[in-house]
């Protein structure tokens, strides 16, 4: 009696311990279950995108560019468009078949160029529509641990073809049963014997949903009975709405590098390039069909598996009275259509990621960044950041060649920007462009060498009673006392060079003038000058800062030169446009600032001796038509020694400055110009600016002067140069010497002197 | 209405005034320049800024592309979304930068934003472009005086 009644206890208690197990374990499933569906699931990294290209009507563009936007955008050049991400092109005429990026709707448009302009923008129905938007490139995202990624999709978005598609093919009947159906298993079994292939799973779309719950694929009874109970959990807590969008957003199709592509909503832009929406029905069934077997019916590594598939999918569809027969048939003939991966699909243009990232810390958390789905909108240009990355890797090609291995592991970075709205176009943070790593755009800080001088110029020229372009500096040995020490500057070609008009001495880049002409200026108005030009950074009274033993970064230096390039107008550099949540509503921008910081007359005459270096100075080897349509202007800078070499230039509405020395700052054989100024070089060949917006100075006069006494001239005269003047500000002496020749020009060529004139006035600005 | 077009006369005719007045006093001083009636008719404009406002958007763009894109910042302007508004001119001015009408637009919204210096810059900026004409150049100055 007593040893029965034990038995019933530890029955009794083993019963308890069952009961308690299993709701311990419910319990852990539904925590599971309720934490994917209600919080994960619905976590989107924020993607960053280029900039979208928009084409306008009277609008300048480079069409070789424009071509290279497609291709990396993936779309086909064909004879005749007839399908989205197809184009062709002849050489006045493109037509495209947009697939549409957000209000811009999909569709053929036919765009006719005039020269370098676009002449008119047509749709199908020859209708004029002034603007078009390519859509952007998305170049990477903030990706959370698991590296999932997806584009989630709201009930509205979902098609109903991709609906009827999942549920032919996947769970017919999903609204009738409970999460777990024996009828769908047994169904599913007989059809895939008729078919003599798996044409349907047996598991419901929730069990396949509760499936993605659990870490472990292993086909065991143990996880059978969990994913049983997990369905029965999910089909409780959720709508059949609810269940079946999940599904949508969280099915696994592809794995791209350490990416996994989830939902249909990301698989349509990863095979196809656009949103679900502009999907075709035999795209869908792509689609559909891969959820077999993600790997194997991948279109891009197994077309004719995928084309199989596909066809199946639409042989469903058909027998489901989705598609007629003859659509069947014709559907069946389509290729598969899949876009071309995207150009380097992986996150790309790392060091403007950085930039990107520093940008967002100050007004973004972590968390939202990786969870909220939001889109950055940012300012790069995919043109004009794999120029520059070209132009790097070939530039430091070329250097190896022509110096040797000395220079194999030289390092380099450059930045290109919008010259008026201060939008940053493109960094590159090595002359490995594409490894992450150490960011020499805005980690690098380095001497900047002669980069300082038009600093200095500008300084004196914003005193414009006192210094003109002709001012006579004098370039004579100089000896001062600076820090208990003798300090005696030298030229870069060991000379002295007497009395020199000051725009000489800065096309020159002689040193002993422009330590001069800083001494003169004083350090207070110089420090006042690189606090308006956007230098925020400590400034050390030493004479040899006025030839380059400042130090800053890249990214800190273009933000001086921008604000010279904009004639004056400070503008912050900014990477991101705007940040956009899910529904497409901006959660912050960056706006576009400026703030007139010199007046536009002293920065056009500097501008005027940077343009120099290309006519005459370091910079020289293109034609003065390039240099004047451009408004092109630069400066070349070498530290002591040649640890660093330098190069500033804007032309037309781009400003890129270049960088090239090694870590260990051990000397190179590089000047300026052998140097940095050859990757600006091949930057802008490949790129080819747009001519320059013209501009107007009422109060800038032009005359002829001599570039040894810088005193009138003609330009009959030996060694004339027509140099802008503040009005007031022109010298009126003409030495005896020339009155000859000079009175030939103002009495015969009045004409083209006024010709010149306003080529120069065009140039400024 | 007749007052508004008696605010135009008198405008436009001290502007023409002062056109002639600034052509006899080239100064060596570039910042000498006498605004004085000038300054007049600016504070005319000052004074009315819904009539201001309703002069600027009658400024339309040269290219009709941009004058689209103009269209839909001011009905954001109007609506006081100026978040949307600003958008729409950056999206202008990525297109182009040359157009008088932009400068005033946004000069415009920095304004109303409350940006004055932000504003006053914009202003000086369209001022320097080569094309514009001496109804925007007027409006600019407007800003100027911020």
């Amino acid at each position: 009696m007593k040893f029965k009644l034990s038995i019933g206890i530890v029955f009794g208690l083993i019963a308890l311990a069952t009961l308690i197990f299993s709701a311990a374990l419910i319990a852990v499933i539904d925590y599971r279950v309720t934490s994917k569906l209600d919080g994960v699931l619905w976590t989107v990294p924020a993607k960053l995108y280029s900039r979208p290209l928009e084409l306008a009507e009277s609008i300048e563009v480079n069409k070789d560019n424009l071509i290279k936007e497609l291709e990396m955008l993936s779309y086909q050049k064909v004879k005749r468009p007839e399908k989205s991400g197809q184009f062709s092109f002849s050489r006045d005429k493109l037509i495209i078949f947009l697939r549409g990026y957000k209000n811009q709707r999909s569709g053929i448009f036919d765009i006719t160029f005039e020269e370098s302009k676009v002449k008119s923008i047509k749709n199908q129905l020859g209708i004029s529509e002034d603007l078009i938007k390519l859509e952007p490139i998305v170049i990477g995202g903030m990706y959370p641990a698991h590296m999932e990624d997806r584009v989630l999709l709201d009930w509205p978005e979902v098609p109903q073809t991709l609906i009827e598609t999942i549920l032919a093919v996947e769970d017919q009947n999903f609204f009738n049963h409970y999460g777990v159906s024996l009828r769908s298993i047994s169904r599913a079994f007989l059809k895939n014997i008729q078919a003599g292939e798996v044409e349907q799973g047996g598991s419901t779309i929730t069990q396949q949903l509760a499936k993605s719950l659990f870490f472990t694929s292993a086909q065991t009874i143990r996880r059978k009975v969990m994913e049983a109970v997990a369905s029965l959990l999910i089909e409780f807590h959720y709508s059949k709405e609810e269940i079946l969008l999940a599904y949508i957003n969280d099915v696994f199709l592809a794995q791209s590098g350490k990416r996994a592509i989830h939902g249909f909503g990301m698989g349509a832009q990863h095979f196809f390039g656009t949103s679900i929406k502009n999907l075709e029905i035999d795209q869908i069934a792509l689609l559909v069909g891969m959820l077999k077997g993600p790997s194997l019916y991948n279109p891009r590594r197994n077309p004719g598996n995928a084309t199989q598939r596909r066809n199946l999918v639409l042989t469903v569809l058909n027998r489901n009275f989705k598609i007629s027969d003859s659509e069947l048939a014709q559907l069946k003939t389509k290729e598969l259509g899949v876009a071309r991966p995207n150009y380097r699909t992986e996150t790309k243009y790392p060091a403007f990621h950085d930039l990107v990232r520093i940008e967002l810390q100050e007004n973004f958390n972590e968390k939202d960044l990786r969870t909220k789905g939001l889109s950055i909108e940012t300012n790069v240009d995919p043109i004009l950041q794999d120029a520059l990355e070209k132009s790097i890797i070939k530039t430091k090609a070329q250097l190896i060649k022509k110096y040797g291995k000395k220079l194999s592991d030289i390092e380099g970075a450059a930045i290109a920007v919008d010259v008026s709205n201060g939008e940053v176009k493109a960094v590159v943070g090595s002359t490995a462009p594409s490894a992450y790593g150490f960011n020499r755009s805005i980690n690098a800080i380095r001497p900047i060498g002669s980069l300082v001088k038009p600093f200095i110029y500008l300084t004196a020229l914003d005193q414009y009673k006192k210094y003109n372009l002709t001012t006579m500096l004098d370039d004579s040995k100089l000896s001062i006392r600076s820090g208990g020490e003798i300090w005696e500057p030298d030229n870069f070609d060991k000379k002295f060079h007497g009395k020199i008009p000051l725009h000489v001495a800065l096309w020159q880049s002689y040193n002993i003038a422009s330590a001069r002409l800083g001494l003169d200026v004083g350090f207070e108005a110089v420090e006042d000058m690189f606090s308006k030009l956007g230098i925020d950074k400590q400034f050390q009274n030493y004479p040899s800062l006025f030839i380059g033993s400042f130090e800053l970064s890249p990214y800190q230096a273009i933000q001086a030169y921008q604000t010279i390039a904009a004639d004056g107008f400070y503008t912050p550099l900014r990477s991101i446009r705007e940040i956009k949540d899910t529904k497409g509503e901006i959660e912050f921008s960056y706006p576009y600032s400026i703030e007139q910081r010199i007046r536009p007359e002293p920065v056009a005459l500097l501008k005027f001796a940077m343009q120099q270096t290309f006519e005459r100075g370091t910079a020289r080897g293109y034609s003065s038509e390039d240099i004047r349509s451009w408004n092109a202007g630069g400066k070349t800078g070498t530290s002591d020694d040649q640890r660093d070499s330098w190069f500033v230039g804007f032309a037309g509405e781009i400003l890129v400055l270049v960088w090239l020395g090694f870590d260990d700052n051990r000397t190179t054989p590089l000047t300026g110009r052998t140097g940095a100024f050859q990757v600006w070089k091949n930057f802008i060949d490949e790129t080819k600016p747009i001519s320059k917006v013209k501009t107007s100075l009422p109060r800038i006069n032009y005359l002829w002067t001599d570039m040894n006494d810088g005193l009138l001239s003609g330009k009959k005269c030996k060694d004339s140069l027509l140099v802008p003047f503040i009005e007031g500000t022109e010298p009126n002496l003409i030495p005896s010497v020339r009155r000859t020749c000079s009175n030939r020009i103002e009495n015969s060529d009045e004409g083209l002197l006024d010709k010149l004139k306003q080529a120069f006035e065009g140039g400024q600005g | 209405m007749n007052l508004l077009k008696l605010n135009i006369v008198i405008v436009i005719s001290i502007f023409l005034y002062s056109c002639v007045a600034n052509q006899n006093t080239r100064d060596a001083s570039l910042y000498a320049v006498p605004v004085n009636d000038f300054s007049r008719t600016v504070e005319l404009l000052i004074a009315n800024e819904e009539f201001l406002e309703a002069e600027i958007m009658k400024i339309n763009a040269l290219n009709p592309s941009i004058q689209r894109i103009i269209l839909g910042a001011d009905d954001f302007l109007k609506k006081e979304n100026y978040t949307k508004a600003n958008s729409e001119l950056e999206r202008a001015f990525r297109l182009t930068k040359s157009e008088g009408a932009l400068y005033l637009r946004i000069a415009h919204l920095r304004y109303k934003q409350g940006l004055l210096k932000e504003s006053e810059s914009f202003a000086s900026r369209g001022l320097l472009l080569g094309n514009i004409s001496s109804w925007e150049r007027l409006l600019l100055n407007v800003y100027l005086k911020n």
